[in-house]
């Protein structure tokens, strides 16, 4: 039907808008976005019939006109965008030790010092986490294994990994094994036995050494310098596999204190440096240890998004040269925003990925519905604690704690998500609500989480209106 | 004897803020101050005593937040409730679903 035909008593649908560098950006729940002149928001506001033929047509093809919907399409979208809801927790963290030789700064997973044996999983707790896992009914599973230090506890380490490989045979059930290390304690044979069974691994880089060691103290010597060393023995062991195992190219996590604040440029060159395509520019939340540091590694939403402006910008010129690097926040987002798809990141999306997206494995057998939740029990406070690995995995889902985190991150709820433009590619975290605002819940008003993501969204849709860093940006998810 | 505390009587219309709603809201700030509540005719006598001022904004603030968020729960209840059951029964497997069909 062109056009026209039904205009005269068509109204816009359900969207959220908001002002961004002078458009109207306006979404819907299917994930679509436009931006309006001042002129076009007015009339669609007003009906339909006013607008440009192109334009309506536009709009109605993605939703935003009441008597214009193709329902078939429409929910196919909305259901790819939110593919999630279909499947059981696919990641599994697990915390095989709570000890760790290095001292950092903000530690937010609660590490205690190496001498404390006592906090190690045993093999027989890991190898009943491993047997939940692999009861999710999602159709491929990550079982992260992280601490502490999860080295110091290599011998659970080295038998969990070949169980759960074991079990991967018998269960027909697709996995991956991850391990987030400091490398301190990396060897020939532990990298030998890590590559042999398909390990990806994971370690933190803050920046320029100056930076880094600073972050992460360690008694021994330098923490950068045995990053950079096994980060660059991966990513030669990467470039010249032959067949056999697939070798992962290693990743690195980058923890933004304020230390970090001051080199935008420096850390992001560190990155290219050692080949690696990503870096991810994850603010710190005050939650656990760090919320007692707060005051002396912390920052507000202003002062993360100066940072975080001023790398992407960096980085959008080093594309322009050829230089292949992205910022890993922007890159997921975009893929909801011009892919409408699910990339899987847990802390954006609603339901939030508490126990229905992901399980996080305590050493003592505890399980809770993410790392901070397991990270605020470590301060006393059990709230999201869902179970044991001796509990059937059904009661797991059923805790009262992995329903309380979906109602309370469902944004059809939240009365300021509701009508925000973000609302079709944002989450909120319960645990942050928990911790930083009393209440799960958490008032959006003065949510410096909801800051900092707002900030980034406005960034993001700020650089779509350029054509030039649209080019840029999207190059950085799949074509679709 | 000056204990430094300060006390507030506040009186919000029932119609706009919901005897839960400030409940809510009370057991959020329940450890930073002492609030009491009782119902002078149409209206919600709320009394407020502790040490920060600020906090007692804070605390009105929040009672709002948590009525926005019942009515929204009035208008969208049903499809929040939808997407919920969808995650939940997901995650726990086909299993489930089987039995509860």
């Amino acid at each position: 039907m062109a056009p026209g035909a039904k205009g005269k008593n068509s109204r816009a649908y359900l969207l959220n808008w908001r002002k961004v560098s002078g458009k109207r950006l306006i979404t819907n729940d299917f994930g679509y976005f436009r931006f309006l002149s001042e002129k076009e928001f007015t009339r669609l506001m007003s009906g339909t019939s006013n607008l440009r033929p192109a334009l309506h047509q536009d709009l109605s093809k993605k939703g935003f006109v009441r008597n214009w919907m193709d329902f078939d399409s429409l929910s196919e979208t909305w259901r790819l965008k939110n593919a999630f809801l279909h499947f059981g927790p696919g990641l599994h963290i697990f915390v095989i030790t709570l000890r760790c030789n290095y001292n950092c700064l903000y530690c937010q997973s609660g590490a205690l010092p190496e001498r404390v044996h006592k906090t190690d999983m045993s093999f027989e707790t890991a190898r009943r986490a491993v047997d939940i896992a692999f009861q999710s009914p999602a159709p491929s599973i990550t079982i992260e294994f992280q601490g502490g230090e999860p080295l110091l506890n290599w011998k659970t380490l080295k038998k969990t990994i070949e169980y759960a490989r074991k079990k991967e045979v018998s269960e027909n059930k697709e996995l991956s094994l991850a391990l987030v290390t400091n490398f301190s304690l990396m060897d020939a044979e532990k990298a030998e036995f890590l590559l042999a069974n398909e390990v990806s691994l994971c370690t933190s880089l803050d920046g320029p050494r100056k930076v880094h060691d600073r972050n992460r103290p360690y008694s021994k010597g330098s923490s950068y310098d045995l990053a950079v060393k096994w980060i660059k023995y991966f990513m030669r062991r990467h470039d010249t596999q032959k067949g056999g195992s697939r070798i992962f190219k290693p990743s690195a996590l980058l923890t933004v204190t304020r230390f970090v604040l001051r080199y935008p440029e420096e850390t992001v060159d560190e990155y290219v440096k050692l080949g690696l395509e990503d870096i991810f520019v994850r603010p710190m939340s005050p939650i656990g240890y760090a919320a007692r540091v707060w005051d002396k590694i912390g920052y507000n939403s202003r002062e993360f998004l100066s940072f975080y402006g001023k790398v992407l910008e960096y980085i959008l010129k080093l594309n322009e040269k050829g230089v292949r690097i992205r910022e890993k926040n922007a890159s997921l987002l975009l893929e909801k925003i011009l892919n409408r798809r699910d990339p899987g990141y847990l802390d954006l999306r609603y339901p939030c990925g508490a126990a229905v997206g992901q399980i996080a494995y305590n050493w003592d057998g505890g399980l809770y519905t993410c790392d901070e939740g397991r990270m605020i029990a470590q301060q006393g406070d059990d709230v999201f604690r869902i179970g044991t690995v001796h509990d059937e995995y059904e009661s797991i889902v059923k805790s009262g704690a992995c329903r309380l985190c979906a109602l309370s991150s469902n944004l059809e709820q939240q009365p300021v998500c509701f009508r925000c433009a973000y609302k079709p590619y944002c989450g909120v975290c319960p645990v942050y609500n928990h911790e930083a605002q009393k209440s799960v819940w958490g008032n959006m008003l003065s949510n410096e989480r909801c800051a900092i993501f707002m900030g980034i969204f406005d960034l993001i849709f700020k650089f779509l209106q350029d054509k030039k860093k649209e080019r840029i940006l999207k190059k950085w998810i799949p074509e679709k | 004897m000056d204990t430094g505390e300060i006390k507030r009587e506040i009186l919000v219309d029932e119609r706009l803020y919901s005897r839960q709603a400030v409940k809510l809201a009370a057991n959020i700030y329940a450890d930073e101050m002492k609030i009491t509540l009782s119902r002078s005719g149409r209206f919600l006598r709320i009394r407020v005593s502790g040490e920060n001022e600020s906090k007692m904004g804070e605390f009105l603030n929040e009672a709002l937040n948590q009525q926005c968020r019942l009515d929204l729960h009035g208008k969208n209840g049903k499809v929040a409730q939808i997407i919920v059951t969808k995650a939940l029964l997901s995650a726990m497997g086909e299993n489930v679903k089987e039995r509860l069909v």
